[in-house]
């Protein structure tokens, strides 16, 4: 019986959380504009194709990586599509604005 | 007869009963992607994308070095981690890629009871997380065949590695779906079904076979996952499914959501996980102040972290899991020094009725991209 409410209090404790955090995202502000994949994700409104893809697919996972040397970008991005399940459109895509 | 046959005969009937009653689930959630391959297939539209690049594709190897000091219950252990992950592509539709973890558990000699000698010991453990062939057959379809990581909920597969996890602590229900040995070796049928302005559908199908090679070893079993993201809200969320085909099969089932809002650089994932020995959730909340009103560069590094996690016990629990009901909040001060560099912190407290403790972690992970050979100068 304790062990229950103990329960139903940490859930609901669990849940203000949520709330909470999804409050502080709905009342938060644009990030500033920046340039270049290590702040595509704080792009809200990504003028390249390319930058919303990644803005929208790799960003969901890990943060924006280091600078990439062109003579990789190839092999991440096949890598990428396989763990990250993307189209081949988004892979071309992303190419284009990785390694223009 | 004697009692044991008859318990022998009636389990094996439950076994082919639940067999039989499995199979149509197990064909119709292997047919499904392969339904959607072949319709992808034909109903592609020709994409208009051969936009020149300078994307290179010589092999590389990535991966990470990690340093983390855990303290849990008092107990101090030290955990080095060299995590490399080798990519050989073979043309544009073959990639051959493996990441294996090596990864050391030192404690000190003795153990916080006994006097201390100033040595730590322990043992350094390899594993390889996957060695799989991918074949990139089509624009929505991937096929890998080899050593692959499950694709259980958004964990495994997704935020394990530990140059992406944002608390070194892995959830207390990470056993779901993922035990014994967190990959399977088999086939797996992988893609985006549908990749429209409005949302994309991600789907996932595998089948294990039972492997009891040292490093390689897997269970039978067979699975799959999808998800759905919708890009304008950034919002995803997703169901997974597994049997174990072996030993006493059971399922395992998740459920879960993340969503990145674009106003603000907040972050939050859930997930929910069930099977025969426990189920648990977690909720998860990283925040980057990107607007501080002071040092505001400073603070784009920064990243606050907290997760809240319980996990209940069914039929005993264990097989990976605990064999009691559990709950831990945890909260977690990340600073990432360079984009490679990042250095972590981490306090959670565990409530279990085998005993409260405390956990403390401190480390930093180091991540590499280096190319294994020069390609041709453009």
């Amino acid at each position: 019986m304790n062990d229950q409410v103990h329960n139903k209090r940490f859930l609901a404790l669990a849940v203000s959380g949520l709330c909470l955090a999804a409050l502080v995202a709905a009342s938060g502000q644009t990030a500033p504009a920046a340039t270049g994949p290590a702040h595509a994700q704080t792009t809200a409104m990504a003028a390249d194709p390319g930058e919303k893809v990644f803005a929208a697919n790799c960003a969901r996972c890990h943060t924006p990586p280091m600078t990439l040397n062109p003579r990789v970008t190839g092999t991440i991005l096949m890598h990428m599509r396989t763990r990250a399940r993307l189209s081949r459109k988004d892979e071309k895509l992303l190419m284009q604005y990785l390694a223009p | 007869m004697t009692t044991q046959s008859a318990n022998r005969r009636g389990w094996k009937g439950r076994i082919q009963l639940i067999d039989r009653c499995f199979l149509p689930g197990t064909i119709g959630l292997l047919a499904l992607p392969l339904c959607i391959l072949f319709g992808s297939t034909a109903g592609r539209a020709q994409d208009n994308l051969q936009a020149p690049t300078t994307a290179g594709y010589v092999p590389v190897i990535s991966g990470a070095f990690a340093y983390v000091q855990n303290t849990s219950g008092g107990v101090q252990s030290l955990v080095p981690q060299i995590v490399p992950v080798l990519l050989a592509p073979m043309g544009h539709s073959l990639l051959l890629e493996s990441r294996v973890e090596f990864t050391g558990y030192f404690q000190r000699e003795n153990l916080p009871s006994g006097p201390f000698s100033g040595r730590f010991a322990g043992k350094v453990y390899k594993t390889v997380d996957y060695a799989q062939l991918d074949w990139l057959a089509d624009s929505h379809a991937t096929i890998a065949a080899g050593r692959f990581i499950l694709p259980f909920g958004l964990y495994s597969e997704r935020l394990a590695p530990v140059w992406i996890r944002n608390l070194q602590d892995t959830p207390l229900t990470y056993s779901i779906g993922t035990h014994p040995y967190g990959a399977a070796d088999g086939f797996m049928l992988r893609g985006v079904a549908a990749s429209l302005p409005c949302a994309s559908i991600q789907y996932s199908a595998y089948i294990s076979a039972h492997y009891s090679t040292n490093e390689l070893q897997a269970v039978r079993a067979a699975g799959g996952d999808t998800s759905i993201f919708v890009p304008s809200k950034r919002v995803e969320a997703g169901l997974s499914y597994q049997r174990t085909l072996e030993g006493y099969q059971i399922n395992n089932e998740a459920a879960y959501l993340s969503w990145q809002p674009q106003r603000a650089s907040v972050d939050l994932k859930a997930e929910y996980d069930r099977n025969h020995y426990g189920d648990g959730y977690w909720i998860e909340a990283a925040h980057s102040p990107q607007q501080f009103p002071v040092a505001p560069e400073f603070f784009r590094h920064v990243q606050l972290v907290g997760r809240m996690e319980q996990f209940f016990v069914r039929n005993g629990g264990g097989n990976g899991l605990a064999r009691v009901n559990e709950k831990r909040p945890e909260v977690g001060l990340n600073f990432q020094i360079r984009d490679d560099w990042r250095l972590e912190s981490s306090y959670g407290r565990l409530f279990s009725r085998s005993g409260n403790s405390n956990t403390w972690n401190f480390g930093f992970t180091y991540r590499f991209v280096w190319p294994l050979w020069p390609g041709r100068k453009s």
